[in-house]
C-alpha cells in the first residue's frame, strides 16, 4: 500500500476501500486515516440528521411502528435493502446511514466476557476463538474512551479493567425496583453500563434521559459512529461516500481484489479501485456482498472456497418479561438503555438442561402505547382472536392506569449457538431500489435457545414478583428482535472451515478483509457492538502494522 | 375505496372511537378530546401505510350502529379494526389534556447529577453484590 495521505478524488485507486459505514468500518476508517492510509467508504445510507428523529415529538410512538421501526422490510425505505425471511423464526433488524444499525440501538453496552472467548474448551460445544478476552481488552478498553461509555467499574460478572470515561446514568425508580427484587433474591446486579455519556464527551451531549434512544437520539447523546469516529476520520482525509450501494467486490486474473462497483445516488453505476477492500456491512450485508461477487474464479461467491459464507448466522432470539407494580416508575424516563443489567444466570449450568446463558437488561416500559408494543412492535396486546373488550372500552383505560408509568421490561439476550443449517443466502427474486439481489434467511430458533429462554424468562418473572409485581406479562421468542447479526462468515485459523483469519483477512483472497460480526465464531449471550468495534480495533492494528507486507493488485 | 377524509369518515370513525375509547374511569371519551379533527389528518399523513386498512375499516361499518360495528369488523377484518384503534388510541395519548390526566409530560428531558453518588452506592446495596465476589468463569489455562 501506498501510505499517501487521503483526499482522494472521485473513483481515484486508494489504498483501502471500506464497504460500510456503521461501528466496524468507522473504526477500520479513522485508524487506517490516521496511520496515512488513503481511505473511501462507501455506504447505502447517509448521514442520519438529528432533527429528524421523533422523540421530542408528540406523535413519538406513532413514528416509532413505521419509519423509524428497526426492521427494515416494515420501514420499507429506498436506502434500506428488503430481506426475505418466510423461511426464517426471527427478522432480521438493521438501519442504513453513516451509524449503521446504531442510530437505533440501544446503547447496552456489554463487552462479552471470558468464557464467551472459549466454550469449546470450557463447555465442549462450538468453537472457541482464535484469541483471548485477554487479548482483546486492551482494545477494548481503548474503545470504551472513544465511545464515552457511562457506567460503574467494578462489576463482579466481568474482570477487573480501566474504569468507565464516565459515571453512571441514574438508574431511577423502574431500576431501582428491579434491584429490589434482585437483592431479595441474592442475584447478581449492575447498574446499566451504557453507550451513553452521563457528561458532555468527544462530540456527544450528555444524555438527558429523553427515552427515544430507539428511533435515533434528538440529544446527540447516544454514542453513534456518525459523532465520535466519522468526523475524526473525515479530518484525517478518509473519503464517505454515501448513497453508495455495493454490488460486487471484483477480482483480477491473479485472485486478488482490486476494489468494487457501487451504484451512486443517481443510479450510476461507478467503481473505486482499492490495493485493499474491508467489507463492514454486518452479519447480513456481508455475506450477501461476497455471495454477490461471484467470478469464474470464485464461482460460489468470493472467500467462499470452505462453503462458510453465509452459513452460522446468530441472530440472539430475545424474549421479554414486563412486570407491573403498584408504584410509580417514570416508565417514560431514559435512558432506553439498560438501567440496571443482570448476569446471574450467564455461565454454562448442564443441570438447566441447556448450554450457555443469558444477560438480563431492565428497561422502562415507554409511553403509552408502550403498554401493549415493545420498540415498535404490538406484542403486550391480545392479538387477533380476543375480544373487541378484551384491550378496548373501559379495559384500555384499565390497562392504561395499571401499567403505564407502572412497568419495567427486562430484555434476555440468549446466546444463539451456530448451526450451518441457519443461513443468509441470495433471493431468486427480491431486489432492492437498485435491482441487486436481496438477501433471503433460512433461520430456525434451536431447541437450546428456545429452552434457554424459556428458563430465563422463569427467572426474570421470579424477579419482578419478587420486586412486588402485581402483573406479569411474558413474550416468548419476539419475533422482531434480530438485532445481533453475527456469524455468518465465521473467523478460524482453518481455511476449509473459516472464511478469515484472526485478523479478519480472508483465506482465499489475500487483500480483503472483513471487520464486522459476521465473523464471530460463537455469539455471547450480550449485545454485541462493544465487541465488534473491539475486535475491528484490534484487526485494524494489525493491517496497519503489517501494512507494508500486505500484498495487492 | 375513498381515501379522503370527509365529513361522512370523519363522523363514522368518531361514531367508532367513542366505542373503542369511551368515558370511562374518570378519563374522557374520544371524540371529547377531537381524535377526529385535525389530528386525525396529521396521523393518517404521518402513517400512511394504515390508510388503506383504516379507510376499509370505515368503508365496512357505514350505516351499522357503532357497538355492532366494532363486533363485526373485530370478526370480519380484524386488521382494519387494529388499525382504526391505533389512529383513534395514538390521536388520544397525543392530547394534552389525556396527558395530563394520565401522568404523561411526553418524552422530555430529565438530566441526572453525574457528580451525585448514587443511592445504590450510599446505601450499600451493591456492597451486598460486591461482597458476593466474581461470577464470571475466568479464561481457562492454555
Ligand atoms: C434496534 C436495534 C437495537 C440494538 N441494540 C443494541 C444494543 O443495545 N447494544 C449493542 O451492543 N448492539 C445493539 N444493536 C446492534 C448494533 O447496532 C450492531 O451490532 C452494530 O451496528 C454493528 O455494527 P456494524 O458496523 O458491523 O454493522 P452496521 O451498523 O449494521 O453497519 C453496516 C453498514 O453497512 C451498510 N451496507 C450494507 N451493505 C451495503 C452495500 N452493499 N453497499 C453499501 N453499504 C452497505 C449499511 O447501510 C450499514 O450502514 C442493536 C441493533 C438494532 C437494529
Ligand atoms: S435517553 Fe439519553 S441517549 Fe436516549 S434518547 Fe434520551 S438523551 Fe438520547
Amino acid at each position: 500500500m501506498s501510505g499517501k495521505t487521503g483526499g482522494a478524488r472521485r473513483d481515484e485507486p486508494v489504498d483501502v476501500l471500506i464497504v460500510g459505514a456503521g461501528p466496524s468500518g468507522a473504526v477500520a476508517a479513522r485508524y487506517l486515516a490516521a496511520a496515512g492510509l488513503s481511505v473511501v467508504a462507501l455506504e447505502q445510507g447517509h448521514w442520519p440528521d438529528a432533527a429528524d428523529f421523533p422523540g421530542r415529538k408528540r406523535e413519538f410512538e406513532l413514528a416509532a411502528q413505521k419509519r423509524w421501526h428497526p426492521n427494515p422490510n416494515v420501514r420499507d425505505l429506498p436506502r434500506d435493502y428488503p430481506v426475505e425471511t418466510s423461511a426464517s423464526d426471527i427478522n432480521p433488524l438493521m438501519y442504513a446511514a453513516v451509524g449503521g444499525s446504531t442510530t437505533l440501538y440501544a446503547g447496552h453496552w456489554t463487552p462479552f466476557l471470558p468464557s464467551d472467548f472459549r466454550v469449546k474448551t470450557l463447555d465442549g460445544i462450538a468453537d472457541d476463538w482464535p484469541f483471548t478476552y485477554e487479548d482483546l481488552l486492551p482494545s477494548l478498553e481503548e474503545i470504551e474512551r472513544e465511545v464515552g461509555v457511562s457506567g460503574l467499574p467494578g462489576n463482579p460478572a466481568y474482570p477487573p479493567q480501566r474504569a468507565f470515561p464516565t459515571p453512571p446514568l441514574p438508574i431511577g425508580k423502574a431500576g431501582r425496583k428491579a434491584v429490589e427484587g434482585l437483592d431479595k433474591l441474592g442475584w447478581h446486579w449492575w447498574p446499566g453500563t451504557n453507550a451513553m455519556p452521563s457528561v458532555p464527551y468527544n462530540g456527544l451531549n450528555p444524555c438527558v434521559r429523553r427515552g427515544t434512544c430507539m428511533t435515533g437520539c434528538p440529544e446527540g447523546a447516544k454514542s453513534t459512529v456518525n459523532i465520535t469516529f466519522w468526523p475524526h476520520a473525515i479530518r484525517s482525509g478518509a473519503r464517505l461516500i454515501t448513497g453508495a450501494r455495493v454490488r460486487e467486490i471484483e477480482v483480477n486474473d491473479q485472485g486478488l481484489a482490486t476494489g468494487a462497483v457501487y451504484i451512486d445516488e443517481n443510479g450510476r453505476e461507478r467503481r473505486q479501485r482499492a490495493a485493499v477492500v474491508i467489507v463492514c456491512a454486518n452479519g447480513i450485508g456481508t455475506p450477501r456482498l461476497l455471495l454477490l461477487s461471484k467470478s469464474k474464479r470464485f464461482p460460489d461467491g468470493l472467500a467462499n472456497r470452505s462453503g462458510m459464507v453465509g452459513k452460522r448466522l446468530m441472530m440472539h432470539p430475545f424474549s421479554a418479561v414486563l412486570g407491573v407494580f403498584e408504584d410509580e416508575l417514570d416508565g417514560w424516563m431514559g435512558p432506553f438503555g439498560q438501567l440496571v443489567e443482570s448476569f446471574e444466570f450467564y455461565e454454562t449450568d448442564a443441570s438447566r438442561g441447556f448450554m450457555r446463558g443469558a444477560k438480563w437488561g431492565a428497561m422502562p416500559g415507554g409511553g403509552p402505547l408502550g403498554v401493549t408494543s415493545f420498540v415498535g412492535s404490538q406484542i403486550f396486546s391480545a392479538g387477533e382472536g380476543g375480544m373487541v373488550e378484551d384491550v378496548w372500552g373501559e379495559n384500555l383505560h384499565k390497562l392504561v392506569a395499571r401499567r403505564f408509568n407502572h412497568c419495567l421490561v427486562y430484555g434476555i439476550i440468549g446466546e444463539d449457538l451456530p448451526e450451518e443449517s441457519n443461513q443468509v443466502v441470495l433471493d431468486p427474486e427480491l431486489t432492492d431500489s437498485d435491482g441487486v439481489p436481496a438477501p433471503k434467511l433460512l433461520y430456525k430458533v434451536s431447541q437450546n435457545s428456545h429452552d434457554m429462554l424459556r428458563f430465563h424468562v422463569a427467572r426474570c418473572t421470579e424477579a419482578v414478583e419478587a420486586a412486588g409485581a402485581i402483573e406479569t406479562v411474558v413474550v416468548h421468542q419476539v419475533r422482531d428482535t434480530g438485532w445481533h447479526l453475527l456469524g455468518s462468515c465465521r473467523m478460524g485459523e482453518d481455511a476449509a472451515t473459516s472464511v478469515v483469519d484472526q485478523w479478519g483477512r480472508s483465506h482465499d483472497v489475500p487483500n480483503l478483509y472483513i471487520f464486522d460480526g459476521s465473523t464471530f465464531p460463537t455469539s455471547g449471550g450480550v449485545n454485541p457492538t462493544a465487541t465488534i468495534m473491539s475486535v475491528a480495533l484490534r484487526q485494524v492494528r494489525r493491517l496497519i502494522a503489517q501494512r507494508h507486507l500486505q500484498e495487492a493488485a | 375505496m375513498s381515501t379522503a377524509i370527509d365529513g361522512g369518515v370523519r363522523a363514522a370513525f368518531r361514531a367508532i372511537a367513542d366505542v373503542l375509547i369511551p368515558a370511562a374511569e374518570g378519563m374522557p371519551a374520544a371524540s371529547e378530546v377531537d381524535v377526529h379533527g385535525p389530528v386525525l389528518d396529521r396521523i393518517i399523513g404521518l402513517r400512511p401505510d394504515l390508510a388503506e386498512r383504516f379507510f376499509r375499516g370505515i368503508g365496512a361499518i357505514a350505516g351499522l350502529p357503532p357497538e355492532t360495528a366494532a363486533v363485526q369488523l373485530n370478526a370480519a377484518d380484524p386488521q382494519a379494526l387494529a388499525a382504526i384503534g391505533l389512529v383513534a388510541s395514538a390521536a388520544y395519548y397525543m392530547q394534552p389534556r389525556v396527558r395530563e390526566l394520565i401522568g404523561y409530560p411526553g418524552q422530555e428531558k430529565r438530566p441526572g447529577n453525574p457528580d451525585e453518588t448514587p443511592e445504590y452506592v450510599a446505601n450499600g446495596m451493591l456492597q451486598q453484590v460486591l461482597d458476593r465476589g466474581p461470577i464470571f468463569k475466568p479464561t481457562p489455562k492454555a
